[in-house]
């Protein structure tokens, strides 16, 4: 392994990389050792075109960039010399002479790499007389993407992107020199499922979302740690909070399951968070059909008085769980012990299915679909089938997945039933069918672990606090429980125990504690 | 077209025989001979090893030794490799490598032959300027001749070499004369140059071992294996061996092609042999080595041409480009169009060129315009130093060390123009 010296500090660095690269590796770019660059990303080819990332290094006459150039054992590097602070400065002046300095009202300020580069290694004032580039503004790329000629300092991160990561090529760079701007060909949008990461990795104001675009200023904004749960893979992702709302996501780096991306679709799904159709209370349906909003104690009096009669009149095994993939392991787990408490067996999930791709998109569409497997959850299937048979009367149902996969006929089978309680997030037809409707937080809300489809555990934590009395499925669960004197089921609810239990109970989750999982995950192969 | 060079040696010898550009013509002086020597009677590395013991220096530019280059090319590479051949002679002031191609195609060709036994290449690719339609015609003739004869193909000259050659025409980008912006533009990309490493000895055209060549550097290699190492050396300086083909244009009363050894002095190419000023004018400047090498002024014209002489003038031989110049002439103009042009011609890949070349553009029409101050003439100094040595290829030196040299000898002029507000020289065009 080759040994480098970066300003003094050894690193024992991967034959093969360049310094950049040797540097990221270590976890030390931009964090401990700064060295400024714009084209280079660490998820694309190396470009060596913004020479931001000038290096002297000791025998070389000329400055080297980092970004491409590879490590020898005995290297000595120099970051911070006058050299190359001047050689910064240089580039950072140019990059700035046709640079609208429209900061005030550019979408990007507060986040921009020019903005913070300028600041900390450019020149303090402008040395051009000369009217500045003009450019074509509010370019329409494609359905997702404003584009600002203008502020485009032409690193072509996006045009490489969109060659290398979907495959589209989309973007190119038109004519040369100064005149050079980023396109799309005539007739052919930037339209691909992973197009908005252009805008994430564009390190100025020139790529823009047109979801997120003028929302809100970013520095109001929050980055709270989470997992995008579009579908099974689990994307990382940074919440950006404010004001108790979720404005957008945004890929948070994980080398082991998304790297620096997300799809289109999973990073827009946050606007389910805050959703009109969040189910905003607890109902008890009247016999003509008419919710009535009641608190959660009068709907878990309600859900245990319904129970207790099917107890009495078909025994405990008649109760069964058709549990929600959307639902975080420790819910599950809340699930399973309750099953075990009534000594049913009677239990299954739904999963939605749909498209799905090589890069991130996964078939099944939900964050927890593996969680429920390695919890005993099998296919609703049969669960339906044994409901249809006459084996289950009560059903307590977690989520709506299983109507998408079941069609209407789902409806007919719960009509058919003595007692259907529907824990959920959002409104379905389901709440017609079922005499207690409580209300659950979605992920965004609640502590929790998930296994995204490779069988890593990720955690979560809540960004956001809902505005109307909702609890987590393993709350409502466990309250359920005590309600109806099931043994185990005694005391508050609380979720660092349930996890402790699950960590030491069940064997696919041994050692994996809500405390215990890293910030990137906990990979766990086996079933 | 000139058809032969006012005054001509070994390269040019024959040019002015129209035969000299067909295979019979070429063969009546002995053609292909050489490289029937080097396929049947040498190895290829005793051919590279009398390329370095000649010297041959690279005729494109950068003035690197070709027997060197021919080194670099990976013997145990299971890849196919290539040569290339540079004809995309773009430099402003350089038009030798036209007449070689128009005039002596089968010399060149003949220098493919040798290289390519000498490197082990599989192809060619002749890249020649889209602009050179004529000499890519006959160039293809001259190829097609070679085929027909069996010089190229299945049985080079009937020994068991099988070499290729390809003769692709560009599309008019001076950026595509850099070796590796040629490499992309070859392989149908647009022509921006390639950051190294890699370098085209391990990752050329298609990914190939690739060894790129001047036309000219290709068309001495036929003498230097038919008349060795020493007789080369009877021409030009020690450092700089053999003869090379002079363009000499601007204020001079012939202006045209001149094969002279390297190291013969500038003011002798300008005065003696081009004539000098037209209309009893004097020299003001000249550019030595095409529009990207730095400007001598009058008072420095004893230089020899070759390149360890011009580097102490802080210029370089670059390819061969003699521009004079009159003392009626204004150098913030000549600054205008220069800067201008690579304005123009930059890719647009690196920071520095993309701003730099514009920046240094605007400068220049400032002071031209008379709006400059005294601060722009450091400015624009300071402008070249930070694009020079720091980008991907060596465009954004040949766009600074104009600038450099003209203010390093000609900065009364730009002073001229801050102080009185207005270009003080009489003639004027629209820029």
């Amino acid at each position: 392994m080759p040994k480098i010296t970066v300003d003094g500090a050894s690193y024992e660095v991967a034959e093969g990389r360049t310094i950049l690269q040797a540097l990221d590796d270590q976890g030390v770019l931009m964090n401990g050792v700064d060295i400024p660059h714009y084209c280079w990303h660490p998820k694309l080819s190396i470009d060596g075109s913004c020479r931001l990332c000038q290096v002297e290094i000791e025998g070389i006459p000329k400055l080297q960039i980092a970004c491409n150039t590879p490590v020898r054992d005995g290297m000595v590097i120099h970051t911070r010399n006058e050299r190359v602070e001047k050689a910064r400065e240089g580039v950072m002046e140019l990059l700035l002479i046709n640079h609208p300095l429209d900061c005030p009202i550019c979408d990007k300020a507060g986040e921009c790499k020019l903005q913070d580069y300028a600041f900390e290694y450019g020149v303090p004032h402008a040395r051009t007389r000369e009217p500045r580039r003009a450019g074509k503004k509010r370019v329409d790329l494609g359905p997702t993407i404003v584009f600002d000629q203008e502020r485009c300092i032409l690193c072509r991160r996006c045009v490489r992107f969109c060659r290398e990561v979907p495959g589209t090529g989309e973007l190119s760079v038109f004519s040369r020199g100064d005149q050079s701007v980023i396109e799309t060909f005539p007739g052919e949008p930037l339209d691909n499922d992973y197009s908005m990461n252009v805008a994430d990795i564009c390190p100025v104001g020139a790529l823009t979302t047109k979801d997120f675009r003028f929302k809100i200023r970013v520095w109001f904004l929050e980055d709270v740690p989470g997992i995008c749960t579009g579908c099974a893979k689990g994307c990382n992702v940074h919440l950006g909070v404010a004001n108790n709302r979720v404005y957008r996501y945004v890929p948070r780096r994980n080398d082991a399951v998304n790297g620096t991306w997300i799809c289109d679709e999973g990073r827009l799904s946050y606007a389910r968070i805050g959703a009109d159709d969040r189910i905003a209370g607890h109902e008890v349906r009247q016999p003509d059909g008419r919710a009535l909003p009641v608190s959660i104690d009068v709907a878990l009096e309600e859900a245990a008085e319904r129970l207790r009669g099917v107890i009495d009149r078909k025994g405990a095994g008649a109760v069964g769980i058709l549990a929600s993939p959307h639902a975080t392991n420790e819910d599950l787990f809340v699930a399973r012990r309750l099953l075990e408490a009534l000594g049913s067996s009677q239990a299954g999930v739904a999963v939605r299915t749909g498209r799905s791709d090589a890069l991130l998109i996964q078939p099944e569409k939900a964050a927890n679909a593996e969680g429920c497997r390695r919890l005993g959850f099998g296919p609703a299937e049969a669960l339906l089938e044994r409901a249809r048979g006459g084996a289950v009367a009560a059903l307590l149902v977690l989520g709506h997945d299983a109507l998408a996969t079941q069609g209407p006929e789902l409806l007919e089978t719960l009509r058919g039933l003595d007692v259907v309680l529907l824990a959920d997030s959002h409104r379905s037809e389901l709440e017609r069918v079922a005499q207690v409707v409580f209300a659950t937080r979605v992920v965004a809300e609640k502590h929790g672990t998930l296994t995204n489809h490779a069988g890593r555990v990720q955690r979560v934590v809540p960004a956001v606090e809902p505005s109307f009395d909702a609890h987590a499925e393993g709350e409502i669960m466990w309250r359920l429980g005590r309600a109806l004197g099931l043994p185990g089921f005694d005391g508050a609810w609380d979720l660092q125990a349930v996890s402790k239990a699950l960590a030491e109970t069940v064997p696919a989750f041994a050692g994996i504690d809500l405390a215990s999982v890293p910030p990137d995950g906990v990979p766990r192969a086996d079933r | 077209m000139q058809k032969a060079p006012f005054i001509t040696s070994y390269l040019t010898e024959h040019t002015a025989d129209d035969a000299f550009a067909t295979l019979a013509g070429y063969r009546a002086h002995g053609g292909y001979e050489a490289a029937r020597r080097a396929l049947t009677q040498m190895s290829p590395e005793q051919v590279v090893e009398l390329l370095k013991d000649a010297g041959l220096q690279g005729r494109g530019g950068a003035g690197f030794s070709t027997g060197m280059k021919w080194s670099f090319m990976p013997k145990d590479s299971d890849k196919p490799k290539y040569l290339v051949c540079n004809a995309d002679e773009s430099e402003p002031g350089s038009f030798k490598d036209r007449l070689l191609l128009e005039r002596a195609p089968h010399q060149m060709l003949e220098g493919i032959l040798i290289g390519a036994f000498a490197t082990g290449a599989d192809k060619t690719f002749v890249y020649v300027r889209g602009e050179y339609a004529h000499p890519a015609n006959v160039l293809q003739r001259a190829l097609d001749e070679c085929y027909a004869a069996g010089i190229f193909g299945a049985n080079c000259l009937g020994t068991d070499l099988r070499h290729d050659v390809v003769v692709t025409r560009g599309a008019g980008a001076y950026i595509c004369g850099e070796e590796t912006g040629l490499l992309e533009s070859l392989e149908g990309k647009k022509g921006q140059p390639r950051k190294k490493p890699p370098f085209p000895a391990q990752f050329g055209a298609f990914g190939m071992p690739t060894t790129v060549n001047n036309v000219e550097t290709f068309s001495h290699v036929p003498h230097v294996v038919a008349k060795g190492a020493d007789w080369f050396r009877g021409f030009g300086t020690e450092k700089s061996p053999g003869t090379t083909i002079f363009g000499v244009s601007g204020h001079v009363k012939r202006p045209g092609l001149y094969e002279l050894p390297l190291g013969t002095r500038l003011d002798e190419i300008v005065f003696e042999h081009a004539g000098g000023p037209p209309d009893g004018r004097k020299v003001k400047g000249v550019i030595p080595g095409g529009m990207s090498m730095p400007i001598l002024p009058a008072s420095q014209l004893d230089v020899p041409m070759a390149n360890e002489f011009l580097r102490e003038r802080k210029t370089m031989l670059g390819t061969g480009g003699v521009m004079v110049m009159h003392d009626a002439t204004c150098m913030v103009r000549v600054g205008c169009i220069i800067t201008y042009f690579f304005r123009d011609e930059s890719c647009g890949q690196c920071t520095q060129c993309r701003e730099g070349t514009g920046w240094l553009h605007k400068i220049m029409q400032r002071i031209e315009r008379g709006a400059g101050s005294p601060a722009d003439l450091d400015l624009l100094l300071d402008v070249a130093s930070k694009m020079e040595g720091q980008t991907i290829c060596a465009f954004a030196d040949a766009a600074a060390w104009p600038v450099q040299g003209l203010l390093r000898h000609f900065r009364e002029d730009f002073e001229e123009h801050v102080k009185q507000g207005k270009c003080p020289f009489p003639e004027s065009f629209e820029l």
